[in-house]
């Protein structure tokens, strides 16, 4: 009962920040969703230790843990689409595959290659 | 709002997701993908039942409004891993700032030429990145939020075949190399991927789909207007 209240509360106050940020992103006209700004302050909150990561871990964790169950109800809405999909499907996978292709491959030179870069410099 | 329905089309969707979790842990199997075991299933079970999408449409508001605290909890990773990540800033920002411009210039390129409407394109840009941010973003960029939500649906299963994939045949063994990847181009999907292989492949995901998110917020207007001139 008292787990289930605490997690209830860490939940809240991941919310909180949530609405925070929808707040500031609406207010300050910049493009980036609140959701972003969201996850800006949280981080710079625990940064500088004016939120302790205890306070909210076990609930961001079980929100984590299952982020895969909050994309079913979307993927769901694929029904609304399938003649979309029976139309430019084809055209659809091949451009995502290819997009997804190229980053694969592009990233793993470029992070490679300043893995090593920073390596020689007497990094990591 | 009919509460009744709500409360049946969550017990549908809960059900079908605890089931795909059991079976995906039992036969870990690509095809046996959480996400699209469970999709599968619900969609079976609204055709048989005669339940229509524009019914589930409560319970699945409700559910998708959870993704914008389950974002900031995002930031729960980001701080446990400052150490890896201040210690290869450098690598971390160069590859998703790179593969991240790659992949939405490579996808906004192959479905121009392959045909595809205005609309549809301007919607793909986002869908690499997870579904509130590339929502929000989508609908900055005038394109269809409910369209991009089901890319980036379809990205992150995609993702999850192609990314491990392509990453084995390049014989990549680095766990942050291999984590930034899955990240980067199959958000919270890949991440759940990343946490099965490894601590740091899972970590660096959770690292990585963050950033491309913030990133893409910031970089697809300019891509867009200016680079692409969509």
């Amino acid at each position: 009962m008292r787990q289930g209240l605490r997690f209830m509360v860490q939940i809240a106050l991941l919310w909180a920040i949530y609405q925070l940020g929808n707040w500031l992103a609406e207010l300050s006209h910049l493009p980036v969703p609140g959701n972003v700004l969201g996850m800006l302050i949280l981080f710079l909150l625990l940064l500088t230790g004016v939120v302790q990561i205890h306070w909210i871990e076990e609930g961001a964790d079980f929100l984590l843990k299952h982020l895969a169950f909050f994309f079913i109800p979307i993927a769901v809405g694929l029904m609304q689409w399938i003649g979309l999909f029976r139309l430019s499907g084809a055209q659809l996978l091949l451009s995502i595959v290819m997009g997804t292709a190229v980053c694969v491959v592009v990233m793993n030179s470029v992070t490679g290659l300043l893995v090593r870069l920073c390596a020689t410099k007497g990094g990591v | 709002m009919n509460l009744l329905l709500v409360l049946l089309t969550m017990s549908v969707t809960l059900g079908a997701y605890v089931f795909s979790r059991f079976i995906n842990k039992r036969y870990p199997n690509p095809f046996l993908n959480v996400v699209f075991l469970s999709t599968a299933l619900i969609i079976a079970v609204f055709w048989f039942s005669g339940i229509t999408v524009s019914q589930y449409q409560d319970a699945r508001n409700i559910l998708t409004y959870l993704l914008g605290p389950a974002t900031v909890a995002l930031a729960i990773p980001l701080y446990r891993n400052q150490e890896i990540l201040g210690r290869n800033i450098l690598p971390v920002l160069g590859g998703i700032v790179v593969g991240t411009t790659a992949n939405i210039v490579t996808t906004v390129w192959v479905a121009e030429f392959l045909g595809l409407d205005k609309l549809i394109v301007t919607s793909l840009v986002p869908k690499s990145v997870t579904v509130p941010i590339a929502v929000s973003v989508s609908g900055i960029l005038n394109g269809d939020p409910t369209l991009t939500s089901v890319f980036v649906i379809v990205t992150g299963m995609i993702g999850t075949f192609l990314t491990p994939f392509l990453l084995n045949l390049l014989k990549v063994r680095n766990p942050l190399v291999r984590g930034l990847a899955y990240g980067t181009t199959a958000h919270g999907q890949g991440t759940a991927s990343a946490l099965a292989e490894g601590m740091v492949q899972g970590s660096m995901s959770g690292v990585a789909m963050g950033i491309a998110a913030i990133y893409m917020s910031i970089a697809a207007p300019f891509l867009v207007h200016h680079v692409l001139s969509l």
